[in-house]
């Protein structure tokens, strides 16, 4: 019993000095704190609302790309207003955006210096105390205390794993230490308490960059961020470790060992009555840059797929997988108005590393491309290898790139091709 | 008793007709002149029946006393009478109810009475058309019988339909145990192929029905031979032009000329059914095909055309492979696909500008 109570006791205590910590915090950040909201011009409604907080004494607001995406991509159907603790409102201006990090600068007018967040000049340390702020589904301002832990594992664009409560709505607002200085920004969630936020890192970045030399067009800046972004990613995934991996004890296929792309497998091993016994391994990149609701982009799938007959005819067996490999699709989301339609070409392939040796492979190698129209030199890309020369047996190789330059794209492809062979 | 009259003068007449034409044996106009054919005519120009005349006159009416009687209610008893004199047939309405209708060469009809009567003038009285000939009346020239009359007759021996429907079963049969994701057992795999042929049978069917009810004849086992035959053509022509199409890359050529197949399948399968069905000048019957052809096809592709979204989010491309004993074609180096897909970049490019 008395352990209980000096349990309950600790509890308590240890509570009330958070809810303390925490409201003192709110009372003092809350006049720099924002609601962005995104006015569709037409209709006069919101279309999107968000968080931000500012970061400079002259009227600079820090927000998430996501929160203003659609006005960076449509200036002339929106406008970005910001509602204050008081109640007021006014509109702002995009001045520079991070999409790969989903980080955007806006700017209000102001009369006077004005109260701002500091930014922090150290990382936090595993486990302290950090506490998000942010507008949860058009609430009213709140504060979420929570943990910090770390930047999340395998990750090619950095992250915070903060635990605690992130919810739509909080986006683009602050999340700081117990010193009231800012550590990340609230950018995304996996339910139950599964928060992700940017590292402050990226943003005084963008900052120190916009403070140097603003950016004329946020287009053109968004154009520069992708190609930019891709060629780092590219570079990473052909110049690492591509490592041949039996698949099913018949093929070779590459395993690309970078820690950011994550391999999964399955097959239908217990199904009995299936006609074809189907091995599959998928490596992909677990993140994607946010364009747009309908527009993403920086993705990458990589598919396997052993196939064996059993008691099938050739003829039936060629039959069934054609229906398998018949329809492919892109690995990203884009509309008409992002890319153009797919541009395709096939052919049977050898690939001549393996050529007269009891590995070769012959495929029927199709490859689709499409260029995006807002940011050109971009293309997301599919092959399709579908091995033709084995009468009960059948390798499928398949990827999808989005968002990468032809030249990086075929560096791929060529590589991809090569590395694919018989046992 | 004026009846009686009336036959004993028109013997006569007929006697002393021809007694001046014995007369004048070398004067043979006279004689051919007299000579009339009057053809009952449906409204469309269809021959019902033929009379073949040696007379200088002839009645026409609802009465059994004519020489050519009409079961249409809408003519007179005795209605009209043609007349020959001076080398001319003459024609005399009996002041009918309905009148006499006459016309020349598809021209206007006209009041026919009095009115001297030419070769291919149609008669119109009450609801029934006749048309008149002479025995100098032009004819067109004796078609030949075409090599396909001996094809056909191959084609139409029962044993000959039986073996292709056969085939056709065992095709379809194939192609429902192909598309077969489970398991399947011969019965299920019969009744399927039993059901595409009879739903295939439908088209020669329906064809000689058509000719059938055109009073034309309506053969339908050749109809059935032709048709099924074709039908195998047709599958065989698909199942070349997937060879062909897994075997080359996608910028040949040859593909899309074996896509013409089976619009030349269809056209021939069309030009036999009208052949063997319907009686109908050359030029006709290739007009015919023609158009169902166009018709068939076109729709087809307005179809798919109408369907189409405004924008495919998903790569449109050739998926084809067959098993390894249908490759023939040489494979290429991944360098030369790389090569060749680097031209993509542009056209996807290009299309991104031009979508705008």
């Amino acid at each position: 019993m008395k352990t209980f109570f000096t349990l309950v006791f600790v509890l308590f205590s240890s509570t009330a000095f958070a809810a303390e910590q925490a409201e003192e915090i709110f009372a003092q950040l809350t006049p720099s704190l924002y609601q962005i909201k995104l006015i569709d011009k037409a209709s006069g409604e919101k279309s999107s609302i968000g968080s931000g907080f500012q970061i400079s004494s002259d009227g600079i607001i820090a927000t998430n790309y996501h929160v203003i995406s659609s006005y960076a991509r449509h200036p002339e159907k929106y406008r970005i207003e910001y509602l204050d603790h008081q109640g007021k409102m006014a509109e702002v201006e995009l001045v520079s955006v991070d999409v790969i990090n989903d980080l955007a600068l806006v700017k209000r007018q102001v009369e006077e210096g004005m109260p701002y967040f500091q930014l922090s000049d150290q990382k936090p340390i595993k486990g302290e105390k950090l506490f998000a702020l942010g507008n949860p589904h058009d609430l009213g301002m709140i504060v979420v205390p929570g943990t910090y832990n770390g930047l999340k594992k395998e990750s090619f664009n950095e992250r915070i794993h903060f635990t605690g409560s992130i919810n739509s709505g909080m986006s683009g607002g602050p999340v700081v230490n117990k010193s009231e200085k800012v550590v990340g920004i609230n950018v995304a969630t996996s339910g139950n308490q599964i928060g992700f936020l940017v590292p402050h890192d990226k943003l005084v970045k963008l900052f120190n960059d916009y403070n140097k030399k603003a950016p004329i067009d946020i287009k053109q800046q968004m154009a520069e961020q992708l190609l930019a972004n891709q060629n780092k990613l590219m570079q990473a995934l052909l110049n690492n470790n591509w490592q041949n991996k039996e698949l099913a004890g018949k093929a070779m296929i590459p395993i690309i060992e970078v820690p950011f792309i994550r391999c999964w497998g399955d097959s239908n091993a217990d199904k009995t009555d299936a006609l074809i016994l189907a091995a599959i391994a998928n490596c992909s990149l677990d993140e994607n840059t946010y364009l747009s609701s309908h527009f993403f982009t920086g993705s990458v799938e990589i598919e396997f797929r052993f196939m064996q007959a059993k008691n099938l005819s050739d003829n039936k067996f060629y039959h069934l997988y054609q229906q398998q490999i018949a329809r492919a699709g892109a690995g990203n989301r884009a509309g008409k108005n992002d890319v153009s339609e797919y541009q395709c070409h096939h052919d049977l392939v050898t690939p001549s590393s393996t050529a007269n040796t009891g590995k070769a492979i012959n495929n029927k190698s199709i490859f689709c491309t499409r260029a995006y129209k807002d940011f050109p030199g971009l293309f997301d890309v599919l092959y399709l290898g579908a091995s033709v020369d084995k009468n009960q047996q059948a390798l499928v190789s398949h990827f999808t790139l989005a968002g990468v330059s032809q030249e990086n794209a075929m560096a791929f492809t060529g590589r991809f091709m090569e590395a694919v062979s018989w046992k | 008793m004026e009846v009686g009259m009336e036959v004993t003068h028109h013997s006569d007449d007929r006697a002393t007709e021809i007694a001046p034409t014995t007369a004048m044996e070398n004067d043979n106009l006279s004689l051919e002149q007299g000579e009339i054919i009057i053809e009952e005519i449906s409204r469309n120009h269809k021959l019902l029946h033929r009379h073949k005349f040696n007379l200088n006159e002839i009645s026409i009416g609802r009465n059994y006393h004519n020489d050519i009687i009409l079961t249409d209610p809408h003519i007179c008893p005795k209605h009209l009478s043609l007349t020959y004199s001076q080398g001319l047939w003459r024609l005399n309405d009996n002041n009918s109810v309905n009148g006499t209708l006459l016309q020349h060469n598809q021209e206007k009809r006209q009041d026919a009475h009095q009115q001297v009567i030419n070769d291919g003038d149609v008669i119109t009285l009450g609801k029934s058309q006749l048309r008149v000939l002479f025995s100098d009346h032009q004819i067109s020239d004796t078609i030949a019988l075409s090599p396909f009359e001996s094809l056909i007759d191959f084609i139409r021996h029962p044993i000959a339909v039986f073996m292709s429907l056969a085939l056709f079963m065992l095709i379809a049969g194939n192609i429902s145990y192909l598309n077969q994701q489970v398991e399947t057992n011969i019965s299920q795999l019969f009744v399927s192929a039993f059901s595409m042929s009879l739903l295939f049978s439908l088209w020669p069917a329906g064809v000689a029905l058509v000719s059938h009810l055109t009073k034309n004849e309506p053969r339908v086992l050749a109809q059935f031979g032709i048709s099924f035959v074709f039908f195998i053509l047709m599958w065989f022509s698909d199942l070349l032009e997937e060879i062909v199409v897994f075997n080359s890359a996608s910028n040949s050529v040859l593909g899309l000329f074996i896509a013409l197949i089976p619009i030349f399948l269809a056209f021939g399968l069309l030009w036999l059914n009208s052949y063997i069905g319907f009686h109908m000048s050359a030029k006709r019957r290739i007009v015919v095909a023609i158009s169902i052809t166009a018709l068939l096809f076109g729709g087809t592709y307005l179809l798919q055309y109408s369907k189409k979204r405004e924008f495919n989010p998903h790569p449109n491309y050739n998926a084809t492979i067959m098993a390894p004993v249908f490759l023939i074609a040489p494979s290429n180096s991944v360098d030369d696909f790389i090569k060749q897909s680097n031209n993509l970049f542009e056209q996807a490019s290009k299309a991104a500008l031009e979508e705008d």
